[in-house]
């Protein structure tokens, strides 16, 4: 609780603060609010708030995690924004508080225990976003997604809307623990609970970027900046990827049977057509946007999974997200007056952090050991694979292809032909690197400590 | 543990070295790690199984973390080591070996290898089989032939594809054992589910098949090969597909006895086609490269045939098959190099006569021939004599089949010695051998000639592992019976 207040606070001060213009002291205040946000959250259980606890919002155990995650690739986000902030200052202060405003909205998300906070979170995540997408004003592109993912995400959230009111109606509660109740006695065969829970479930897929609710991915991912791009990538979609499987496995978990087909279905083509269309881009942003929508694929089967669902994902998402965040911020560095794949021929041969940053981002996102990325699919997939075999072998064969996407991109990157290339990198940059390099390395260490 | 991790150090501290630093350095970091593996094998006893990591705790996932060795794998570690140093040596008057980032990954991939061969924990054994093809492929994609792309993404592609099925199924094997230590998957108790325990095996007997290669998985072997810079071949054929091969013995038969019983006699035949498919295509190549390659396929198809047989005696002579042809691959392998190196070709059509001009090198081409065809004293004619002997006791096709190797042997290694070395001359200038070139074709022939009058020295080594092995298949046969 304390940590949502003063993430939101920081957001209001880094408003006032970014009409200075003065680009470090934005970056400070943020990134001390960030730090207090999280050591708030690391310590949540070990003093007493100053605030009354409030029911819709408490952070169990793996909550307390996500949130932790959250905050921390939030932190790595703004640092790359301020690279891109420093030189281009006009709309410093709308970015550093928008994505704090936006971080309050993901860590309600992430704490909600009934439906109405779990709105309200998902509100506040999104609207931020809308306007992040198309801060570069001049940029027809950035506009056009902006609007795009505004109608279209608006109206998912209109159905999320509309579904929530249905499972009100059946189950006559916004509690989770109520539904749940409501749900075990008998109300798992309620045309109305179904409609609702396959509404909620449709407007889960877009906010994620699952298919077939992925049409507004690439079009906003190659409109926005790096960083709301990485930003995007990594804290939108762990949170709403942990309110789907959160109440997927914990308030829906009886009509799991009922779900699991077309969640099957979202995964597989998910995976082939992500990874497929994303063969074929010839741009790095729709590229990672493509590479995403795969991901997503595979996340989702933390949504069948209903022991360790929420841990595999945490697992999976810091391997990902982290890998995500380094791809962006070295597509940061090359980028040129385009983001065509072609700016990255040799990088990694010429400057060495960048090379090994981006051979083990590309490992770990194509599910190679020891790095995060393979303990996260080894987990989704094992508890998948007694219940759902052909689909594990399914999403191996997608991983496959997976494979040879990043490999072609690791290929490109470390031709000889980059020798003595010289690249400029800023110390921010490089430092962003180091974290998600220790993220991808490290990450899966947690699994040694719980 | 300093075992994997001193290569591991060195390979890191060789990224950073000036260049002129980086050759003897290369060379000195190998030959301490073999000096140290060598200190191990004086404190070891065959006996007993040497635990190098060996934390108590179960962690999550039944991963343990266990690391150690038994004959056998110390055999490897050795072998490992002994080639990892002959393959740096082989280099030195060539550019590559003053590389930084070559040397770096060498010492990268004997750390991995290492690992593999130590580890005895089912996902520890997995991360480094995995580990191995990072630097490998970074060897193929930097120091080798230009616009290679394609050969490499198919090489990469399919021993990944292997690999995953692999991890398919051990993850299979999670259900039948509590944890994924070595001691207890080979105890995984199938409970006379002989189908599920088949197809688990067969996902991991595919990943060693793309990797030995079996005969109907080996298409990426040759393009990979011959797009390779000489250092890569050695590195590929001397030490990765030994890492199939001693997976099959080590891990494969323990565990899965019981499904390894329906697959014995298609791997059997797949490895007799392989001996056959292998040699005639090789009869055929002008490339010698590539006729190296489709070579190495007849001789592994032997060894992995061999391997299925499940018998204490072919066991033990695939071992000594296994040393036998990280000898005869590396040998030929530099061979092949020398005279790319010297003349830019490696076509059978365009040499010829060299032996005229580089009497030395004539030489010592023709001793590493008659080690490659296995006549008597070396350690192949060992090797193949007993595995053939197996095959035929098993059934008298295979038996045949397996034979031909030798006469088919001859025919391609002479047809090659000969095609190159005499004939019309039609190379006239030919650098002969310099010092490091003799050094390692006399260390060379010094081990096959060695192991070939006292093969015992090995056998000794890994029998009580093979015994081992035995008991444990004898188990799970009287359960299956039951």
């Amino acid at each position: 609780m304390d940590a949502v207040i003063i993430i939101f606070i920081t957001g209001l001060i880094g408003l006032f603060v970014g009409m200075l213009k003065k680009s470090e002291l934005t970056l400070a205040v943020t990134s001390i609010g960030l730090i207090g946000g999280f050591i708030s959250m690391f310590l949540i259980n070990d003093y007493e708030s100053i605030f009354s606890t409030y029911a819709g919002l408490t952070f169990s155990r793996t909550q307390q995690m996500f949130a932790l995650l959250a905050i921390g690739l939030t932190l790595l986000a703004v640092l790359m924004g301020y690279v891109y902030y420093k030189e281009e200052d006009e709309h410093t202060a709308d970015y550093y508080g928008l994505i704090l405003f936006s971080l309050t909205g993901a860590l309600c998300l992430i704490g909600f225990s009934n439906m109405f906070m779990f709105f309200l979170g998902l509100e506040i995540l999104s609207i931020p976003i809308y306007v992040l997408v198309g801060i570069q004003k001049g940029n027809s592109l950035a506009s056009e997604a902006s609007v795009k993912y505004f109608f279209t995400g608006s109206f998912a959230t209109a159905i999320m809307l509309f579904g929530i009111a249905l499972i009100y109606g059946s189950t006559g509660s916004f509690d989770l623990n109520e539904i749940r109740m409501a749900i075990d006695m008998g109300m798992s065969h309620s045309p109305m609970l179904n409609i609702g829970v396959l509404m909620m479930m449709a407007a889960f897929m877009f906010k994620v970027g699952a298919v077939p609710f992925h049409f507004w991915g690439p079009d906003v991912y190659q409109g926005s900046s790096n960083a709301v791009m990485a930003y995007m990538a990594s804290v939108v979609k762990l949170a709403a990827l942990f309110a789907f499987v959160h109440l997927f496995n914990f308030t829906f978990n009886q009509l799991t049977p009922f779900v699991s087909g077309l969640v099957l279905f979202a995964i597989i083509v998910s995976l082939f057509l992500g990874y497929i269309s994303a063969l074929k881009q010839t741009s790095f942003r729709r590229m990672m946007a493509y590479s995403s929508i795969a991901n997503t694929g595979f996340a989702l089967f933390a949504v069948l999974n209903q022991q360790f669902g929420e841990a595999s994902l945490w697992i999976f998402m810091i391997g990902y997200a982290c890998s995500t965040v380094a791809l962006v911020t070295i597509n940061m560095i090359v980028e040129k007056d385009t983001d065509e794949l072609t700016n990255w021929k040799g990088i990694g041969y010429s400057n060495p952090l960048i090379g090994i940053t981006l051979v083990i981002s590309l490992l770990s996102m194509s599910g190679i050991p020891p790095f995060t990325g393979f303990f996260g699919k080894y987990l989704l997939l094992s508890s998948a694979f007694a219940n759902y075999l052909p689909f594990v072998v399914l999403a191996i064969i997608a991983s496959l292809i997976g494979a040879y996407l990043y490999l072609r991109l690791m290929v490109i990157s470390l031709s000889r032909e980059g020798e003595g290339q010289k690249i400029k990198m800023t110390a921010i940059q490089a430092l962003v690197l180091v974290l998600c390099l220790a993220g991808v390395l490290g990450g899966w260490l947690v699994l040694l400590i719980k | 543990m300093e075992l994997i991790i001193l290569p591991l150090i060195l390979g890191i501290i060789a990224f950073f070295l000036p260049t002129n630093w980086v050759r003897p350095f290369g060379l000195l970091a190998s030959l301490s790690v073999l000096a140290v593996s060598i200190v191990h094998l004086m404190n070891f006893d065959p006996a007993n199984y040497v635990l190098i990591l060996n934390p108590a705790e179960v962690f999550p996932l039944g991963l343990t973390f266990k690391m150690g060795y038994d004959g056998l794998a110390l055999v490897m570690v050795l072998l490992t080591n002994a080639v990892i140093s002959i393959i740096l040596l082989a280099n030195w008057n060539r550019e590559i070996s003053s590389n930084a980032r070559f040397t770096g990954l060498v010492l990268l991939m004997q750390c991995a290898l290492l690992g593999l061969f130590t580890s005895l924990d089912g996902i520890l054994f997995y991360t480094f089989w995995e580990l191995t093809l990072i630097p490998i492929f970074l060897i193929l994609y930097w120091f080798g032939k230009q616009d290679n792309n394609r050969a490499l993404f198919k090489f990469f592609l399919y021993t990944l594809l292997g690999s995953l099925m692999m991890l398919l199924s051990f993850i299979g094997l999670a259900y039948f054992s509590p944890n994924f230590s070595y001691f207890q998957l080979v105890q995984a108790n199938f409970d006379g589910k002989a189908v599920e325990a088949a197809m688990i095996m067969g996902g991991i007997l595919f990943a060693f098949a793309v990797k030995i290669p079996l005969f109907p998985f080996h298409t990426w072997q040759a393009p990979t090969y011959t797009n390779a810079p000489m250092a890569g071949t050695m590195l590929l054929s001397a030490l990765m597909l030994k890492m199939a091969l001693y997976g099959m013995i080590k891990w494969m038969i323990p565990i899965g006895f019981e499904g390894l019983v329906y697959l014995k006699w298609p791997v059997i035949t797949l490895g007799g086609i392989g001996i056959v498919y292998g040699a005639i295509i090789a009869m055929k190549q002008k490339d010698l490269k590539t006729l190296f390659a489709y070579a190495s396929i007849s001789h592994l198809g032997l060894i992995a045939a061999g391997i299925m047989l499940f018998t204490v005696s072919a066991i033990e002579a695939s071992m000594v098959q296994i040393i036998n042809h990280s000898i005869v691959a590396v040998a030929l392998f530099l061979c092949a190099g020398i005279i790319e190196d010297r003349l830019n070709t490696r076509n059978i059509d365009d040499l010829g006569g060299i032996a005229k001009v580089a009497p030395h090198f004539g030489f010592w081409f023709a001793v590493m021939t008659f080690i490659s065809v296995s006549v008597p004293f070396t350690a192949g004619f060992i090797g193949e004599f007993v595995l053939i002997k197996e095959l035929f006791t098993a059934h008298w096709v295979i038996g045949i089949t397996a034979a031909s190797t030798l006469v088919f042997g001859a025919v391609y290694m002479l047809r090659a010695y000969q095609g190159s070395m005499f004939g019309p001359t039609k190379v006239t200038v030919f650098k002969d051998l310099t010092w490091n070139e003799y050094a390692v074709f006399g260390i060379l022939t010094l081990a096959a000639v060695g192991f070939g009058l006292y093969p015992q020295i090995i056998i000794d080594f890994i029998k009580p592992s093979i015994k081992f092995t035995q008991e444990l298949m004898a188990g799970d046969l009287t359960f299956t019976k039951k």
